[in-house]
């Protein structure tokens, strides 16, 4: 097995990916996708294997630029011959080509890629990046390229990484890609309106079973693919069960009472957890309810990916209060879903009632919620994972 | 909902329609037109104008490197620099790249690479994102398609094309873009003008503006140190 | 306000100049734009090149040149017309040029070099090396691109379109003025429509008329002009 050295990565693939196999990171428009297969290879170099880059997207030197932004010495790998170029760029653009290999003609990049293949045996190619061809070749002839170069690379043991980045192409291309490869990686958005995070998950290999958890990462200059733990917000006006909420959803919540810094320090109470939820990671927020802890709220929203807007269905006046502390969130575009708890009460509003009376828009789910009962709280978390995976 | 265009005689042809009154706010318009008819000026003005009543803009300049962008601002007498420090102005500059010069990104100046449209992609979400905290209702100004057509080929400009849109209208953005009547197929021009709200159209002497509501409107406009200014207009 | 230099065409200065404010706009081409001049062959561009490159090395503005057609010893008798010693300038560093015509002469200076019509890269590299060499002590300086036609001719055209753009940008970043000429109807309708769309400044002629169709700054504007042996001499304004 040779790592990736992505973090998690190797884990979820059961140790790392098998010599030979070929790899398609997908990702939607947006993702920054080049770095999954640039740290591989890094990895991979460091680790002793050669490999090569094959670019149609930017000049080789722009790529070692990019390299030590992450912090790694490409240049290095390159002079002593332990990594090479296929310049498929620089021609085009009327700039000197600087590979081992260049491209003048689309009609070349099959051979010139297969000779690649062939000078790596048992090392790593980087094909950066297969939407950028499609344009330039039909449809069947990528898939009859891709197939022969994977053919080729699996006789050579050759580990090939397609970045791919996933435009409004026909479902069928789509599928045939996916077909002729060994190993899909999923590289999405999480979008409220705005993008406001990327995740990374595997959705097939073929030497093991994947596990369906989704990771989120930053690309981190220097450092590379870093995993990145997400917070969750948890808040709601005083008394609506932000608390037994946090303590319920995470697995080793404590209470913690810290000065807040202000003109006046006061102490505040702030439930932390640690959330695994369906193969999602995240540490739970939960924030004081009153008024005076708003710049709390401010803080903690910016570095969050989504929040529980906790309201107590029986008590209608604190209402105004949980559609301010929404527009908080809004402003920093993180996905909400309101939880309509206390329901067990005979007084309690429904939802419906609830989405009427505080007048929410259809797009943010209100999900019937009884702490005490134990019940909806699964309900409440599928549905903030619905909008953080569509 | 509306906004001023900044653009002296359009907000009028608009509302002398009794429809809006102003600029059709959330919404995508393509600006197209023949070469050297004041499409970037559309622009500039559009965006300055955006700026100067504090509604932030995303500018994604890809025919003029961002010193070319501000002189040629600066020949109206629109300076940009304090919108920048101010973190009103956020732009992306595709161009750039291939000048030969190095020069840094700052918190609101990233630079792309025209033949990497995922790059383009990967920048155009970063910047929406910091427009977006700003103020939910902004401007975004791609000038021009006209030369990602030359780096790229015609379909993957759509690609994007539809990406980018999706993704600035979701955000709340009033978009233009712009595109050189003439430099693709028939048919990519036809796709272009069928995947944006509205079409304005320039070719001189007049300005034609439709939207996909229906409302055909006219003026003739001339070109002055001020931008482009618009006389007496028609509905048609 | 739009800064211009002098043309070095005679009469060109005064049909450009702002209106209605004599003695205070000067005219010219703009600065530190591309004009591009087209029209049929035989109307007088190249013409026009060259006095835009004489007048700016008198002025000691210097000039980098990427000629197609011409030699660089056609260029210089026709210089000589106009009592103008080329390669004074060559040697002195003031002009930087590239031949990428077959009759080019081995000469000595290093600020002569040739290249293939058929190696863009290469016609690039030079170039951008010549605008580097002249910018490292100038702020400003003129290019001369005579013609963009032959170029276009012996390549794939909209690979030379990438390239021109990336000369213009470097051009500009330069701090240069540049001239381009192209020969009408030489090349596929859209690469046409894409150079004009990459020129600041649009100019026609057509052996009778010079027609500003669109420059920084003012409206279309139009002349007659004559052709003679000390160059383009563009006759009194219509207006």
């Amino acid at each position: 097995m040779k790592k990736t050295h992505i973090p998690k990565l190797d884990d979820f693939l059961g140790g790392g990916i098998p010599p030979g196999s070929s790899v398609l990171f997908y990702a939607d428009p947006g993702v920054e996708c080049e770095a999954f297969g640039y740290q591989t290879l890094q990895g991979r170099l460091e680790d002793g294997d050669h490999g090569f880059i094959f670019t149609n997207v930017t000049e080789p030197s722009s790529i070692i630029y990019e390299f030590e932004k992450f912090g790694w010495d490409l240049r290095n790998s390159v002079d002593n011959g332990m990594a090479f170029f296929v310049d498929g760029s620089s021609y085009f653009i009327g700039a000197p080509v600087t590979g081992k290999y260049g491209i003048e003609d689309y009609s070349e990049i099959e051979e010139v890629v297969l000779k690649a293949i062939a000078d790596v045996p048992d090392g790593l190619g980087v094909i950066n990046n297969l939407s950028t061809l499609i344009d330039y070749m039909d449809d069947e002839e990528t898939i009859r390229i891709i197939n022969k170069w994977n053919q080729v690379a699996k006789e050579q043991d050759t580990i090939l990484l397609y970045i791919f980045t996933e435009w409004d192409y026909e479902e069928e291309l789509i599928d045939k890609i996916k077909n002729s490869m060994d190993c899909l990686i999923n590289l999405n958005t999480i979008e409220e309106r705005v993008i406001i995070g990327q995740g990374f998950m595997v959705t097939g290999a073929s030497w093991v079973t994947p596990s369906e958890n989704m990771v989120l990462f930053n690309i981190l200059r220097p450092g590379g693919v870093k995993i990145f733990i997400p917070k969750i917000l948890v808040t709601g006006p005083f008394n609506a069960g932000k608390s037994s909420f946090v303590k319920n959803i995470t697995t080793d919540s404590v209470s913690v009472d810290r000065m807040a810094m202000g003109q006046v320090p006061t102490t505040i109470a702030m439930d932390i957890g640690h959330m695994e939820y369906k193969g999602f990671t995240a540490d739970v927020f939960g924030t004081p309810g009153q008024e005076r802890f708003d710049l709390i709220l401010d803080v903690l929203s910016k570095e969050a990916v989504g929040a529980f807007i906790l309201v107590d269905s029986t008590s209608p006046k604190t209402f105004p209060r949980a559609k301010e502390m929404m527009k908080k969130c809004k402003a920093e575009a993180i996905p909400r879903v309101i939880v309509a708890n206390k329901q067990d009460l005979p007084d309690s509003l429904s939802p419906e009632e609830i989405r009427k009376v505080m007048n929410i828009d259809q797009s943010i789910p209100i999900i019937p919620v009884s702490l005490v009962r134990n019940e909806g709280i699964e309900d409440a978390l599928d549905a903030l994972l619905e909008i953080l995976y569509r | 909902m509306s906004s001023e265009s900044g653009i002296s005689g359009l907000d009028e042809l608009f509302s002398s329609a009794g429809l809006m009154d102003g600029f059709p706010e959330n919404t995508t318009t393509l600006i197209y037109g023949p070469p050297k008819v004041g499409k970037s000026i559309f622009c500039y003005q559009f965006a300055y104008h955006g700026l100067s009543i504090k509604e932030p803009c995303l500018y994604v300049t890809a025919d003029e490197g961002m010193k070319q962008l501000q002189q040629n601002m600066i020949d109206f007498g629109w300076f940009l620099q304090n919108f920048m420090d101010e973190e009103l102005l956020y732009v992306i500059d595709s161009i750039s790249s291939l000048s030969g010069v190095s020069i840094e990104n700052t918190s609101t100046y990233n630079l792309s690479k025209i033949n990497d449209p995922t790059d383009l992609m990967v920048k155009i979400g970063l910047g929406t994102r910091f427009v977006f905290k700003k103020s939910n209702e902004f401007r975004a100004v791609l000038d021009s398609l006209t030369t990602l057509f030359a780096f790229n080929p015609e379909p993957m400009v759509i690609r994007f094309l539809k990406t980018y849109l999706r993704r600035l209208k979701e955000a709340g953005a009033t978009v233009i873009v712009t595109y050189t009547e003439g430099v693709t197929d028939e048919s990519t021009e036809k796709t272009l003008k069928s995947i944006v709200d509205n079409v304005i159209m320039l070719d001189g002497n007049y300005m034609t503006f439709k939207s996909n509501l229906g409302f055909i409107g006219t003026a003739e406009y001339e070109i002055t140190d001020q931008g482009l200014i618009l006389g007496k207009g028609e509905i048609l | 306000m739009i800064v211009r230099i002098a043309s070095g065409i005679t009469g060109f200065d005064n049909l450009t100049m702002a209106g209605g404010e004599i003695g205070l706009g000067l005219g010219g081409l703009p600065e530190n734009t591309v004009t591009l001049i087209y029209g049929p062959p035989e109307v007088g561009k190249s013409y026009f090149c060259h006095g835009f490159a004489y007048y700016g090395l008198t002025q000691d503005e210097p000039c980098l040149y990427l000629t197609t057609d011409l030699g660089i010893n056609e260029i210089s008798e026709n210089f000589k017309e106009m009592e103008l010693v080329l390669d004074e300038y060559l040697e002195n560093k003031m002009l930087y040029v590239v031949d990428t015509s077959d009759n080019g002469e081995s000469t000595t200076y290093d600020w002569y070099q040739s290249a293939s019509v058929r190696n863009p890269t290469d016609i690039l590299v030079k170039v951008t090396s010549g605008a580097r060499s002249i910018s490292q002590k100038n702020p400003r300086l003129r290019g001369v691109i005579d013609s963009l036609t032959t170029i276009l001719e012996s390549n794939n055209e909209m690979l030379i379109v990438r390239v021109l753009k990336t000369y213009i940008l470097r051009l500009k970043e330069a701090g240069g003025t540049a001239v381009i000429t192209y020969t009408e109807g030489s090349s596929d309708p859209r690469t046409e429509i894409l150079i004009k769309s990459m020129a600041d400044n649009i100019i026609k002629l057509n052996g009778e008329k010079i027609t500003i169709e669109a420059m920084k700054g003012m409206g279309r504007r139009e002349a007659t002009y004559q052709i003679t042996g000390k160059g383009i001499i563009i006759d009194g304004n219509d207006d």
